[in-house]
């Protein structure tokens, strides 16, 4: 029994004792500390014996691995040495924190900056449009004053003019220089016509001259200040009953786009002026009115506003100054809104707004031909 | 500061000479000299000091393999590769620590190639961790024998003498069971 212990324990020993001996052999041999002759028996050794051999590569990569170990440790010893000799404290004062920190700042808060800002800039916006509204409102209203004169300044001055040349051609001595001037136009055969309440407005005398140039007294049937029209009533013994209208009154609305034409007198003759419906609401976003695209001079007001079937959609009423083209015509649905409030039987035979009219169809030097008598220079005298 | 900064750079060539002749001063010049353009660099993309040193020693180390490994050519100036390698060293950790990585990091590509260098560095590093934390739990007195053997290559005779063995037979068979243990550790991971 003790015999085999001992033996037991001789040879575990004896395995061990080889064991170390042939690593010892291994490593020699891989650091190359064996002689020529030791390193090929010891080769021949490995070919044969494929444990031996699998134990040489295990130790191989070992070695390297402790080798690659040991060269990393010195050089990172090496660099944390060389390291301590920086001042990396003043170093990174100079180079770092200052400028960062509000950098670094910014970066994370960038988020909350932007839409902080877009925020600001949003309500920015909507106040200044706001404001922007506002201001606008209150310059139109000045705007439309300013207008009124402007337009009445002109009036006059040409109306100066007109009356120079009438005064010579006629010779009338009723007829001193007529303060203002427009366009009106027949709503009846009797003798009731259309104007702008602001042509009329204040008037003494109120005389129209029809194409011819035969002129007639007239005399206010009704104003509607609020929408501008006016409503007068050839008052002479000399006129005579107009044959019936050419054109109709349009009820409904006219549509954007629309061309559309007037006749007015700008000066002594009648002039038209031709352009397209640019706009359902008139200065200012005004429901009462259109907004068209028609060069008109002071003198047009009152005058009517065509459409190619020859429909009277409106009454020239005004411009905007500070824009080209900006007229503005008054619906026609508000003058037989205005006439509705006359007594009917004195009215007799009435425009008509439901039967097809006339000047459908015919060229527009025919329909002017045809409307040319039924629209009216108004002379002022006040 | 340019101007004395620079002077204290060494040149290029200089510092690939001296670290193949194992120059430790061409290495000193070369740390100092480049570490300040790291150090700002990192300072101002969310890192601190350490950061730096840790990001700065990797890329010196990456360089210094190359230069060692015999296959660094001079294609372009250190202080490019230097800046590209800590670079990207960088915002792989940034991604790993998932911190909020800043947009200039990742909007400009890498002033030159250097993700074949660094990932084979990264490889070594871990055959470098591994060593390292078998080492670690390895424990005295072997971690102490076999770093003397291996690492400082003290003979068995210095290392019997200094651990007080009878004779270097011991000492060897010490050294012995402690390798395999370290070995074991080492392939274990």
């Amino acid at each position: 029994m003790p015999a085999t212990i001992k033996e037991a324990v001789f040879s575990k020993l004896m395995v061990m004792r080889n064991d170390i001996e042939l690593e010892n052999l291994i490593e020699d041999y891989l650091n190359g500390k064996l002689t020529p002759a030791e390193a090929q028996a010891f080769e021949q050794l490995r070919a044969n014996d494929q444990a031996i051999d699998h134990r040489v590569v295990a130790h191989k990569v070992f070695l390297d691995s402790i080798t690659a170990y040991a060269q990393q440790s010195s050089l990172q010893e090496q660099l944390d040495h060389i390291h301590e000799t920086i001042d990396v404290d003043t170093l990174s004062r100079k180079l770092g924190p200052h400028p960062s920190y509000i950098v670094n700042l910014w970066k994370q808060n960038k988020s909350a900056l932007a839409i902080a800002a877009s925020f600001i800039l949003l309500t920015c916006v909507s106040i200044y449009s706001v404001l922007h509204n506002t201001r606008q409102i209150g310059s139109y209203e000045m705007l439309s004053r300013k207008l009124g004169k402007i337009e009445n300044k002109q009036d006059s001055q040409n109306k100066l003019i007109r009356n120079i040349v009438s005064n010579s051609q006629s010779g009338k001595p009723v007829l001193s220089p007529a303060k203002y001037g427009g366009t009106g136009f027949a709503l009846t055969t009797n003798g009731y016509l259309v104007t702008n309440n602001h042509v009329i407005d204040k008037a003494d005398s109120i005389y129209v001259q029809d194409s011819k140039g035969a002129s007639y007294k007239v005399k206010v049937v009704a104003q509607f200040p609020e929408r501008d029209l006016a409503i007068l009533k050839i008052s002479d013994n000399s006129f005579s009953r107009l044959s019936s209208l050419p054109y109709k009154l349009k009820r409904n609305s006219a549509g954007m786009g629309e061309h559309v034409y007037t006749l007015g007198y700008p000066k002594d003759d009648a002039v038209l002026g031709e352009g397209y419906l640019s706009s359902k609401t008139g200065y200012g976003g005004d429901t009462l009115a259109y907004q068209v695209d028609i060069r008109v001079n002071p003198g047009n007001s009152g005058g009517p506003l065509l459409d190619n079937q020859g429909n009277v959609i409106g009454v020239i009423s005004a411009r905007e100054n500070e824009m080209d083209g900006a007229t503005y015509a008054i619906k026609s649905k508000y003058i037989m809104d205005a006439l509705g409030t006359i007594s009917q039987d004195s009215l007799g035979k009435i425009v008509k707004t439901k039967k097809r009219n006339v000047l459908q169809g015919l060229t527009r030097t025919r329909q002017i031909e045809k409307i040319q008598d039924y629209v009216f220079m108004i002379k002022v005298y006040n | 500061m340019s101007n004395k900064l620079s002077s204290s750079v060494p040149t290029d060539r200089e510092v690939v000479l001296g670290i193949l002749n194992n120059s430790e001063d061409a290495l000193n010049r070369l740390y100092t000299g480049h570490f300040p353009m790291v150090l700002q660099f990192i300072l101002n993309n969310n890192g601190d000091e350490d950061d730096a040193k840790d990001v700065y020693q990797e890329t010196i180390i990456v360089l210094y393999n190359k230069i060692k490994s015999g296959d660094f050519e001079l294609t372009s100036k250190l202080k490019t590769y230097i800046y590209s390698v800590s670079r990207r060293i960088w915002l792989k950790k940034l991604s790993q620590q998932n911190k909020k990585t800043s947009n200039n990091l990742s909007e400009f590509e890498d002033v030159i190639a250097v993700e074949v260098d660094v990932e084979q560095h990264e490889e070594k590093d871990m055959q470098f961790e591994k060593m390292k934390t078998a080492m670690l739990s390895l424990g005295e007195p072997c971690k102490t024998i076999i770093q003397d053997f291996y690492m400082h290559n003290l003979s068995m005779q210095d290392i019997s003498e200094k651990f007080g063995y009878t004779n270097t037979d011991n000492a060897k068979t010490q050294k012995y069971k402690c390798l395999q243990r370290l070995k074991k550790l080492f392939f274990q991971n």
